[in-house]
């Protein structure tokens, strides 16, 4: 199998711990189910996450250099 | 009428039948409309109490006249419950969902908790939760009995538009002959026969049972039933439909349980099921279906009149033949009439119902055609709806108006008004305007007095009521110059296809503007129309004019530079003044300035048999501001340097000042202000036309011809080619053509052919372009990128080249040819499709047709593009028309829900952004601009620190027109 995540395409995605959630939430004053979602079984999704989770994407950005989006795993 | 100015939410759900009679002002059980003398009926379709709509009658509900009353609800009791049309699909599913004897959901206590947390994450989750619904509901469809009740469940058809049955499989009535014919052998089949004793080997059924059912005297229950079937390979049911009534549906639909419902999504406080099923039917008020009285005094209903009178018919008719005690089938036939006319009368465009028609043929409008589509309520009057006070005609050029201005026809101008407030500052203006009348120009339609009471001016009374005119008056004057208006071309497909025009009043009939706002409108002047908008208040002024004025639009959203600039001539005009850097007289070059605001000529360049001269690059860089340093690569192919406002070098051509990323615009709209690149538009294009004048541009048949020697060049191109796909046929034909990669050989040739052609058509080009002067019009305007291509001259003096259908040589037509006057399997180039002529040497019959061929093509793309993309464009539209960007940076939708955390991932403006060809942004020429900012003088740095505003200006009315000659008080806000 291969693993897309290791591809160049493919934008780092990390699991975010409860704190830094919250502080997320706090930062855009949002529910968590504002947040973009992102499907448990897309490739990309680290595995140990499960639904409800949280994952921080930093991907290249052609504006900025890179772009940070926090996306809500949903099942 | 009161309208309430705050809505605090909306719910939508069915109505309960007591409601209907509740809010209903009258029962309607006459069809009749009015009496012979012309007055309503009581207790008809037209009753008093439902409504006024002839002038002066009260209303017997409300007491008000007809334009303050709104009208009443009546209501209509059906004499046997209808379906409504519009729930038939969640009628369907509830009748699957649910058991037929108890009502109960057929899902189990824990099925329901898990649809019911389904349900609920989807609904926090934004999610679409009919999603959740059709599940639950294809659960439930499988259990074969009721889970709380036990009882045996069937499956539901459903006839559309409004018919279900209940289908059982039951057995056949003749199924013993059934068996027995199974049993019996056959030679066409190939079957052996069975005897009883096998049969109940097989079956495991008692050999005396087997022979009862055999002769038909025992019914076989369903396991035997079914082993039989098996064992026989045969089918002994039939399906039984049984059908159900509109009542039966409702009796069941009342058994459902409210907490059943809510699995399913469905709030039973807002929409209990059975009231899908209509016992009432509620009748629109006479104001939502006027009736017209025609030029004979005829009167013509409205088509939910006519309807409305079926449906009473119908029901009247139901009700006695019931009581008369009518037969079953005609009660039932009865029946689905009122149904088919209820259903017509919500909706007359189901499909596999014949649509009601008028008595003309012509379908009937019902409720549902009022709402849907374009020209319906929603996007046809709520949406989008004809305004008052808006203009539209034809548009035709004037250079010498500003790019801000629109040319307003006068008879527009006194049409359109806007509201003065009678001050005692400008009361004699008020009165003045008044006096003037509505018939000459700035004049006033209309005054209002301060008790509200609106007074037209006539000729007749203006001089009397110019005296009248005090404080605390309105008055409807005129347009002005100087006033606001929005301009609009349709299709409005941006944001600079509505964009807001001074109003510079003139003769004629026609709206003028500068031609260089033609690129954002994308208009031209070939018959295009116009539409003009009058402003109403302060707010909606003043907000045209510091957001939609012309000049703030200058630089487009879409690629974040200016849309604004030099067109077609102008680029030409400018090209000449500065491509050869030509001298000028003084008279000449203060001619070619006499229409900006420069008013002396700086020193001269030089001198010239004892005369001053001046250069074009000169005269150009007075228009320039003082301080521009640029350095960029012109179209035409030098680079251009521009110091300390002067031009020094290179052509001023589309790359400079062009629409669409003109560089100099581009740069003053960023580095300077939105007024200064207004003043440069202004000021390039009449210095442009000025230039072209000067010089005289034009183009002629003549231009595009060239030397024999040359024309004799361009056929021994082509009698090369001609020869080199001959070698490649013949290399073909011999089977030695070497395939390319991934193709196969006749695709090679193709290509290969292709290739050879187009280089041919190339070196045609080359050959007449050395043939053709540097001043020759048509090589000017393509090199400077006024109009036209390099490509366009070839073809026109050197060959057309290959026609394309499809991006391959023409190969259609007759079988193995593309005209009868070719060999079958003909690979040479004039067979497919090559012009070897020039447009004006004139193109063969055979060739014309097929350059027809490729222009037909051509033109079918434009039409399905343009429609292609106009649909694509309203769909995405639709989809993102409700994302904002909240004050926190993130992009959200009217949920809350994030869509982009930084607009653009950058939170910045394209427009705010400076950028070069390679889009990245010149960080350090913006710094080195910060730097000398900061250090010039205290002044200026505090006034960088301090971030002041630069002044809005607000009205060219403000400062010195262009053409005024007064002192060049250039002002710019750097």
């Amino acid at each position: 199998m291969v693993d897309v995540s290791q591809h160049k395409l493919v934008p780092e995605h990390t699991l975010v711990d409860e704190e830094a959630v919250d502080e997320v939430l706090q930062e855009y004053n949002v529910e968590r189910t504002n947040l973009p979602k992102i499907k448990r079984k897309d490739p990309a999704v680290p595995d140990e996450a499960e639904s409800g989770d949280v994952v921080r994407i930093v991907r290249d950005s052609r504006t900025t250099d890179q772009a940070v989006v926090y996306r809500l795993v949903i099942e | 009428m009161q309208t309430p100015k705050e809505i605090g939410g909306i719910r939508f759900g069915l109505m309960d039948p007591e409601t209907y009679r509740d809010m209903s002002a009258t029962k309607v059980i006459t069809a009749d409309t009015y009496d012979d003398d012309g007055y309503p009926i009581d207790m008809g379709l037209m009753d008093p109490r439902l409504g006024v709509i002839d002038p002066g009658l009260e209303c017997r509900t409300c007491g008000q006249h007809s334009g303050s009353c709104n009208g009443h609800f009546g209501h209509i009791e059906l004499a046997a419950p209808v379906i409504h049309v519009g729930f038939t699909k969640l009628i369907r599913r509830l009748l699957r969902s649910t058991c037929r004897q108890c009502g109960r959901l057929a899902l189990t206590d824990d099925e329901q908790a898990e649809f019911r947390s389904r349900m609920q994450r989807a609904e926090e989750l934004s999610e679409d939760w009919s999603d959740v619904m059709k599940a639950a509901v294809r659960q439930a469809r499988k259990a074969k009995r009721c889970p709380h009740c036990n009882e045996p469940q069937h499956d539901i058809k459903h006839e559309k538009p409004t018919t279900y049955y209940e289908v059982q499989d039951v057995l056949s009535g003749e199924y013993s002959e059934l068996i027995a014919e199974a049993m019996q052998p056959d030679e066409e089949e190939d079957r052996e026969g069975m005897a009883p004793q096998e049969l109940a080997e097989k079956t495991d059924i008692d050999l005396q049972r087997v022979n009862q059912i055999l002769s038909g005297e025992f019914r076989p229950r369903k396991e035997d039933r079914k082993a039989i079937e098996k064992a026989l390979s045969i089918d002994l049911t039939v399906e039984d439909m049984n059908k159900l009534m509109p009542s039966d549906i409702r009796d069941w639909f009342e058994d459902i349980p409210n907490d059943d419902m809510e699995t399913l999504g469905i709030d039973s406080e807002r929409a209990r099921p059975e009231w899908m099923i209509l016992t009432v039917l509620p009748v629109p008020p006479v104001t939502a279906r006027p009736s017209i009285t025609l030029d004979n005094g005829q009167r013509s209903e409205d088509d939910l009149t006519h309807k409305l009178v079926d449906i009473i018919r119908i029901n009247q008719r139901f009700m006695e033949n019931r009581e008369a005690g009518a037969p079953q089938l005609i009660i039932e036939d009865l029946w689905e009439l009122l149904q088919y006319h209820v259903t017509t009368f919500i909706d007359n465009e189901i499909s596999g119902t014949p649509p009601a028609r008028h008595r003309s043929g012509r379908p009937l409008k019902t409720l549902s055609q009022r709402l849907k589509g374009k020209e319906g309520r929603f996007r046809g009057s709520l949406s989008g709806k004809r305004v008052n006070f808006s203009a539209r005609t034809v548009i035709s050029p004037d250079p010498t108006l500003s790019l801000n201005e629109v040319g307003v026809p006068d008879r527009v101008a006194s049409e359109m008004t806007q509201t003065m407030n009678v001050t005692e500052r400008n009361i004699e203006e008020a009165q003045q305007y008044v006096r003037n009348g509505p018939e000459s120009h700035p004049g006033a339609n209309y005054v209002k007095r301060p008790d509200g009471r609106r007074l037209k001016v006539t000729e007749k009374n203006c001089e009397e009521l110019a005296e009248k005119v005090e404080l605390g008056w309105e008055v409807n004057r005129h347009l002005v110059d100087g006033d606001i208006v929005i301009f609009n071309r349709q299709p409005s497909l941006h944001r600079m296809s509505i964009m807001a025009h001074e109003v510079v009043v003139m003769p004629y009939k026609t709206f003028r503007l500068n031609t260089v706002v033609c690129p954002p409108y994308n208009a031209d002047f070939d018959g295009d129309e116009m539409n003009m908008h009058a402003l109403q208040n302060e707010e909606a002024r003043a907000e045209a004019r510091v957001l939609m004025r012309v000049q703030e639009q200058i630089l487009s959203p879409r690629f974040g530079e200016n849309i604004i600039g030099a067109i077609q001539d102008h680029i030409s005009g400018t090209y000449l003044l500065t491509h050869e850097n030509p001298h000028f007289t003084e008279t000449q070059a203060l001619d070619l300035l006499r229409a900006t605001r420069v008013d002396e000529l700086p020193e001269p360049d030089g001198e010239e048999d004892g005369k001053a001269y001046w250069t074009g690059h000169s005269i150009f860089s007075e228009l320039l501001p003082d301080d521009l340093s640029l350095e960029f690569s012109s179209s035409t192919g030098d680079d251009v340097l521009i110091e300390d406002g002067q031009l020094l070098g290179g052509t001023i051509d589309e790359d400079a000042v062009g629409a669409f990323g003109g560089e100099i615009v581009d740069t003053i709209t960023k580095v300077y202000s939105e007024t200064r690149a207004r003043i440069f538009v202004n000021e390039i294009s009449s210095l442009a036309m000025r230039a072209i004048m000067h010089f005289g541009f034009s183009i002629g048949i003549d231009d595009e011809s060239i030397p024999e020697e040359a024309g004799e060049q361009v056929d021994e191109a082509i009698e090369n080619a001609y020869e080199r796909i001959e070698e490649l046929i013949d290399t073909y034909d011999a089977g030695e053509l070497e395939s390319l990669p991934g193709r196969t050989v006749d695709e090679t040739l193709e290509m290969k052919i292709m290739q050879t052609l187009g280089k041919a058509r190339d070196s045609a080009g080359e050959i007449a372009d050395d043939h053709f002067g540097d001043d020759n019009p048509a090589v000017i305007m393509a090199r400077s990128g006024a109009r036209g291509s390099m490509l366009n001259l070839t073809q026109m003096a050197g060959c057309v080249g290959q026609q394309a259908v499809r991006g391959e040589r023409i190969n259609r037509g007759y079988e193995d040819r593309t005209l009868s006057h070719y060999k079958p399997n003909d690979l040479s180039a004039e067979a497919h499709g090559f012009v070897e002529n020039s447009y004006r040497g004139g193109l063969t019959p055979r060739e014309f047709f097929f350059h027809a061929m490729g222009g037909r093509e051509g033109l079918v793309d434009t039409a399905v593009r343009t429609s292609k993309s106009g649909y694509l464009q309203r769909r995405l539209i639709n989809a993102l028309s409700e994302l904002e960007t909240q004050y926190d940076g993130t992009v959200r939708d009217t949920s809350g829900t994030i869509v982009q955390f930084e607009f653009g991932e950058d939170g910045t403006s394209p427009v705010k952004v400076s950028s070069s060809k390679d889009n990245d942004i010149d960080v350090d020429s913006i710094a080195d601009r910060v730097m000398d900012a900061e250090f010039d003088d205290e002044a200026t740095r505090q006034q960088f620190l301090g971030r002041e505003e630069p002044p809005t200006n607000l009205s060219e009315h403000a400062e010195p027109r262009l053409s005024d000659a007064r002192a060049p008080e250039v002002e710019s806000d750097d």
